[in-house]
């Protein structure tokens, strides 16, 4: 059997989850899953999503990605694992005094050594992909909210990750980018690659054709399976 | 509460100490805190790995800001100074016939004391402002945390950077402001017919009062007044509160600021 992309293992997080009813979380995402978490909790989702990528340790149990114990890596080894997981964030983190482009690029400009200009072209490919006319440029501050969410899904799949989390992608979004982002998630699946789409979008949670392998839901009782087509 | 901290609550002496430790340790927090950031900045400058494209993209940008930002205020302060004291030196110099000592009284008094404070203070109000307003932004919302959830070291990304930066800036600055200073004060000295001697004899009396001592502690002075300034702009903006208004941190931080550049020069001072 493949090694689990990321697996949580008796994790205890009394501040998360567990406060009310089950105590200890169980999770294991494997080379291919699709995991649909229904957060209604914007605060408990975003958490969550640190727990997963080790930005939050846990009170007890063991959080592992590609078989690497968060809690038992050196902080460079650490960022560098994080490196390998694409984050599309509830609260975007674009930085006011870099420009649009190189917001888009500094996460891979920061952990791999691809040339600029493969960089630029693989952003404008992927911009393209979710409806951006193009690699965005200029002040970062211009760009309509939108188009900073559409950013920053180019960001989260720009440095072709392991792990894709995602808080709420949808949300507030006009158009269907359900569709491209399932194309994209796709994609990181064929590479033995993983996802977990955090949603408070009831017409994600209730889409019946939403292709994931396994439906969870978060809240501050704990993370129970609702479907598992495993 | 743990029965040996009630009996110290009902001790009105032991409640004193307890005030006069929890205060010391608050102020020892941030002196201490300081130290270990600006030596992080010194240790992680000299690691290849720590200078990754979006660190150098940082330099580059804070490096502008800081020379370009601070280089007309420097030219315009080096003059007045050579104004005001060069010329001045060599005037009452003069008039009690001890020309001669015109180059030690420069490097006494201004080189080694008066410039390193004046670049400090020019490069904390033009430069160390703008650092603890952006990096105190990046505190209220959150950034750093979303850099962490990226891979990417806040201190590695934003305060190695801005360390070398003001270092390289405060020496650049303090080489500029010289030049200018000595310039202007001769230049006005030999217009007024005050000085004698030409320049390159003026230059050679400054050169050889300068001994080999300070053409160490002047650098190392220089460069770590920039480090320091930048160190103690980013803590103070790292420690902001969330509701805390950026006028009651960019005040708290030339506060700190001032008292670092003084700390620093007076101690180099003595060490030399």
């Amino acid at each position: 059997m493949d090694e689990p992309v990321l697996a949580l293992s008796q994790v205890a997080c009394p501040e998360l989850f567990g406060r009310f009813g089950q105590t200890r979380a169980e999770l294991t995402v494997a080379p291919g899953d699709l995991i649909l978490v229904d957060a209604r909790d914007a605060t408990l989702a975003a958490d969550f999503a640190d727990l997963c990528c080790g930005v939050r340790q846990p009170d007890e149990g063991a959080v592992q990605f590609l078989g690497h114990d968060w809690a038992s890596q050196p902080h460079e080894t650490a960022d560098a694992l994080r490196g390998l997981i694409g984050r599309v964030l509830a609260e975007p983190g674009w930085l006011p005094f870099l420009d649009a482009t190189n917001n888009v690029l500094l996460p891979q400009l920061y952990h791999t050594r691809e040339t600029l200009d493969a960089l630029r072209e693989r952003a404008a490919g992927l911009a393209d992909e979710f409806g951006l006319p193009g690699l965005p440029g200029g002040p970062i501050q211009r760009l309509a909210p939108e188009d900073l969410a559409r950013a920053g899904f180019v960001r989260a799949f720009l440095g072709r990750p392991k792990l894709v989390v995602l808080e709420s992608p949808v949300q507030g979004l006009f158009g269907d980018m359900v569709s491209p982002l399932l194309r994209r998630i796709n994609e990181v699946q064929d590479r033995g690659g993983a996802a977990i789409w955090l949603t408070r979008s009831r017409l994600v949670w209730d889409d019946r054709s939403f292709p994931a392998t396994q439906r969870l839901r978060l809240s501050h009782q704990g993370l129970t399976v609702v479907e598992s087509r495993r | 509460m743990t029965g040996r901290a009630v009996s110290a609550a009902r001790l009105p002496g032991l409640r004193v100490l307890a005030w006069i430790g929890r205060w010391t340790r608050l102020r020892l927090h941030f002196a201490l805190s300081l130290m270990a950031m600006a030596a992080g900045v010194l240790f992680e400058s000299v690691m290849v790995w720590s200078w990754r494209r979006p660190t150098r993209m940082e330099l580059r940008r804070i490096l502008r800001q800081t020379v370009g930002g601070s280089l007309a205020a420097t030219i315009v302060v080096a003059a007045i100074v050579g104004l005001g004291v060069v010329y001045q030196a060599f005037y009452w110099l003069r008039v009690a016939g001890e020309e001669g000592s015109i180059g030690t009284i420069l490097v006494t008094v201004l080189l080694r004391e008066v410039l390193p404070l004046l670049v400090g203070v020019i490069l904390l109000g033009r430069s160390g402002s703008i650092n603890l307003i952006e990096l105190g932004d990046l505190q209220r919302s959150k950034q750093f945390h979303a850099l962490l959830r990226q891979g990417i070291d806040p201190f590695n990304f934003l305060i190695l950077p801005r360390g070398i930066a003001f270092a390289l800036a405060s020496y650049t600055l303090g080489i500029v402001f010289v030049v200018v200073m000595l310039l202007v004060g001769y230049s006005a000295a030999a217009l007024l017919s005050v000085v004698q001697e030409s320049i390159w004899a003026f230059l050679d009396d400054f050169l050889s009062a300068t001994g080999p001592r300070d053409f160490i502690i002047f650098p190392v002075k220089m460069l770590a007044i920039g480090l320091m300034i930048a160190v103690t702009t980013s803590l103070t903006a790292l420690s902001a509160g969330p509701a805390e208004d950026v006028g009651h941190l960019t005040a708290r931080g030339f506060v700190r600021g001032m008292l670092a550049i003084m700390m620093t020069s007076g101690f180099l001072s003595l060490a030399a």
